[in-house]
């Protein structure tokens, strides 16, 4: 895992499009769905994080989408069974561009896009909106978890309950994650602007960046950092 | 003169400005502390004089002038302006995002399209001076509280500004961690031509600056050597602030009432890089109208043994009873209406809309009674019922925290790091609350790096370290103990105290 996120970040972002596509070029369900699960099988295979979490997200997307579309093509008149091909055709392009790009926000660190964009000589403004948009969706995932925790710490019962109860308490996370959402915004646009961050000047980055990007500087003499538990 | 504020008024919306007509000049090579109450002013001042204010955050009403090397920073540009002037805001969190130590460090350089070679040579450079090279490759987000104020550090002095202005940096730092910072501050200010830091209590930093500045009711006092004036006690209180030396309050040690929680030979999942469990056979009790200090260095497994008494994280092994009754296999919902859980920062745990919701929700999560208003008038917060959490400030929220679990009628109230207890109002608050819950059967466990407070408040002691409990006892008897004395911190009982009340 750790050698994926070593990986370039364009290198991940060319691959993951390049599947995308041929997960799209696919002509039925028939080649869609064993690609679709294919492309899980290698995220599984890979460890990447919070695979479970994802999964269960994907199941929610997929059953919405082959419900939609077969409402849809029902009412235009399809017979049930091409309808329900067409929709498993749909379903199983979504989930794998879902499945590989969720690999790429994954396995990719706000501080490894910055050193590649960099590295690129990409203009300020795209760096930036590729490391907020790569960056912030793990960070705010993370946020959520975090407030669900501290409502639990609270007394709320939330999860030996209902769905629906389940759903409102979730609802009710809303709040805080949207203030911290914000906060979180307020932060990065403070520190762009007191550490000199300019759209008109191209950066430099510290990493050395190749195929690999380095993910630390290292001194010889340093042992492993120990797991910090406060 | 480096630095020079004349007639300086800010004010943020309501009637009276929060500083009035300031003026404060600081010659180059000098290092100014500035002390003053929660809500004197001190942030707002220090973002005015490193620029913040204005060219971050306006605020609704600002006059007067600040110069640095005497040219007006309202007419010097963001960039050029940072690049002389390394701020550290009092939450560092504000200044971070999901980077690693490195990155945040390279940061100003980067930006400013400074060559590679050149930008690893200072992040060696910091890193090696500031002791941070223990944590080269870790995500800044994943740090504790001082961690994160080093890297913080270290970013500020990174593109080697002339003045440095640091709010509060001690907040929340161990003993020994304030020791780091103190070396590090003393380091980094050869490099730097003024120094101006922000504190409330100024012993922590007192090898540092030579000049004080007190500030209360939107002006300052007159500049004056620091020394002495931590022998003035009137001043300090005058100020709103617990004075540096003060007699001592120890709180009386009560009749211990019935066990509230027992904890035997708990063991963790969790482990460290070694394997070891970060707690292993631990064993703690908490009595009836006790206040259980709580301290231990950073990563020792105070939050994780709190986590654990939440059951925020999984245990591997061992008894945990509230009230007698096994609660292991208890869900952390059920738990909480045992244990009324106050963080340092409430803002994790707010999610109501309004400040009588969350007490409402407080009371109806336990077996609280009381009035929402009395609750919240008690802890300085009436005519808030209404209010939006989130727009309390940082020390409201600490209060709405307190109101809270004594709302919720929870036996045992867990307080992490009270921030609010810094000043003489908010220790009175804090007593308040102690004082509610010991007298009516309940119990506390105060977790924090401010040994004066602990000394003050607490009446007894644990220590956490090797995974367990190496002290568990009087905290006369904690200072002087072999358990103590491993930390390598200084003694509270080296410097008399007084009480807030």
């Amino acid at each position: 895992m750790s050698r994926l996120q070593e990986l370039n970040f364009f290198a991940k972002l060319g691959a993951a499009f390049a599947l995308m596509i041929v997960a799209w070029l696919m002509p039925d369900w028939r080649w869609g769905l064993p690609f679709a699960a294919l492309i899980l099988l290698l995220l599984w295979v890979a460890r990447v994080p919070k695979l479970g979490g994802y999964l269960k997200g994907a199941a929610l997307l997929t059953l919405m989408v082959i419900i939609s579309w077969m409402i849809n093509l029902l009412l235009q008149g399809l017979a049930p069974v091409a309808a329900l091909a067409v929709a498993a055709k749909m379903a199983a392009r979504l989930v794998a561009t879902t499945a590989l790009f969720y690999f790429v926000m994954e396995t990719s660190t706000p501080g490894a896009i910055l050193a590649a964009c960099s590295r690129a000589r990409l203009p300020a403004v795209a760096t930036l909106i590729l490391s907020l948009l790569f960056g912030m969706i793990p960070m705010l995932r993370d946020e959520f978890e975090r407030i669900a925790d501290a409502q639990r710490a609270r007394g709320m019962e939330i999860d030996d309950v209902s769905f629906l109860r389940k759903l409102r308490f979730a609802l009710a996370r809303g709040v805080p994650l949207l203030v911290q959402a914000i906060r979180t915004a307020h932060a990065i646009s403070f520190s762009l602007t007191l550490y000199g961050f300019d759209l008109s000047r191209k950066r430099t980055t510290w990493r050395d960046v190749g195929l690999m990007v380095e993910p630390r500087m290292t001194w010889p003499e340093r042992a492993a950092a120990p797991i910090r538990a406060d | 003169m480096l630095l020079s504020a004349h007639s300086l008024t800010l004010g943020f919306g309501t009637s009276e400005p929060l500083l009035h007509e300031v003026d404060l000049d600081l010659q180059s090579g000098q290092r100014l502390m500035i002390c003053g109450a929660t809500g004197s002013g001190k942030t707002s001042l220090l973002m005015a004089l490193s620029g913040v204010i204005p060219k971050i955050t306006a605020p609704g009403h600002y006059a007067g002038t600040v110069t640095l090397d005497g040219e007006d920073i309202a007419t010097i540009g963001a960039d050029a302006l940072f690049a002389r002037v390394g701020y550290v805001a009092q939450a560092a969190e504000d200044q971070l995002w999901d980077l690693s130590v490195e990155d945040i460090i390279a940061f100003p350089l980067e930006n400013r399209a400074v060559p590679r070679d050149e930008v690893r040579a200072r992040i060696r450079f910091l890193m090696e001076h500031l002791e941070l090279t223990e944590l080269a490759g870790r995500r800044v987000l994943t740090l504790s509280g001082g961690e994160r104020r080093m890297v913080v550090l270290a970013a500020a002095l990174a593109s080697r500004p002339r003045l440095l202005v640091l709010d509060e940096p001690t907040t929340g730092l161990d003993p020994a961690a304030r020791q780091r910072l103190c070396r590090a501050l003393e380091q980094a200010a050869d490099d730097v031509s003024g120094v101006v830091i922000s504190e409330q209590d100024p012993t922590h930093l007192a090898s540092l600056t030579d000049t004080l500045v007190l500030i209360s009711g939107g002006t300052l006092s007159r500049m004056q050597p620091l020394a002495p004036a931590l022998e003035d006690a009137a001043q300090w209180r005058d100020a709103g602030l617990l004075a540096p030396c003060r007699s001592p309050a120890r709180r009386a040690v009560p009749t211990p009432g019935k066990e509230l929680l027992s904890v035997t030979g708990l063991r963790t999942r969790l482990t460290r890089a070694s394997g070891k469990p970060v707690l292993d056979e631990l064993n703690l009790s908490l009595k009836a109208g006790e206040v259980l200090g709580v301290i231990g260095r950073n990563g020792a497994g105070k939050t994780t043994l709190m986590k654990s008494l939440l059951g925020l994280i999984p245990v591997a092994a061992g008894e945990i009873c509230l009230s007698g009754q096994p609660a292991r296999d208890w869900t952390t919902a059920r738990r909480a209406r045992s244990i009324a859980y106050v963080p340092q920062s409430m803002r994790q745990i707010l999610f109501h809309m309004t400040v009588a919701e969350e007490v409402a929700f407080a009371r109806s999560m336990g077996r609280g009674t009381e009035e929402t208003a009395a609750v919240l008038t008690r802890y300085g917060l009436e005519g808030q019922e209404e209010t939006n959490p989130f727009a309390l400030s940082s020390r409201q929220q600490g209060q709405l925290g307190l109101a809270c679990a004594e709302a919720s009628g929870a036996a045992i109230a867990i307080v992490d790091e009270p921030l609010l207890a810094r000043d003489l109002a908010g220790r009175g608050l804090l007593e308040t609350f102690l004082e509610r819950m010991t007298s009516r059967g309940r119990a506390v466990m105060l977790i924090s790096h401010d040994l004066e407070l602990i000394d003050d408040v607490a009446t007894r002691l644990v220590i956490v370290g090797e995974g367990h409990l190496p002290y568990d006892g009087s905290l006369a008897e904690g200072w002087t103990s072999t358990a103590f004395g491993a930390l390598g911190w200084p003694a509270p009982a080296a410097k008399p105290r007084e009480t807030a009340a």
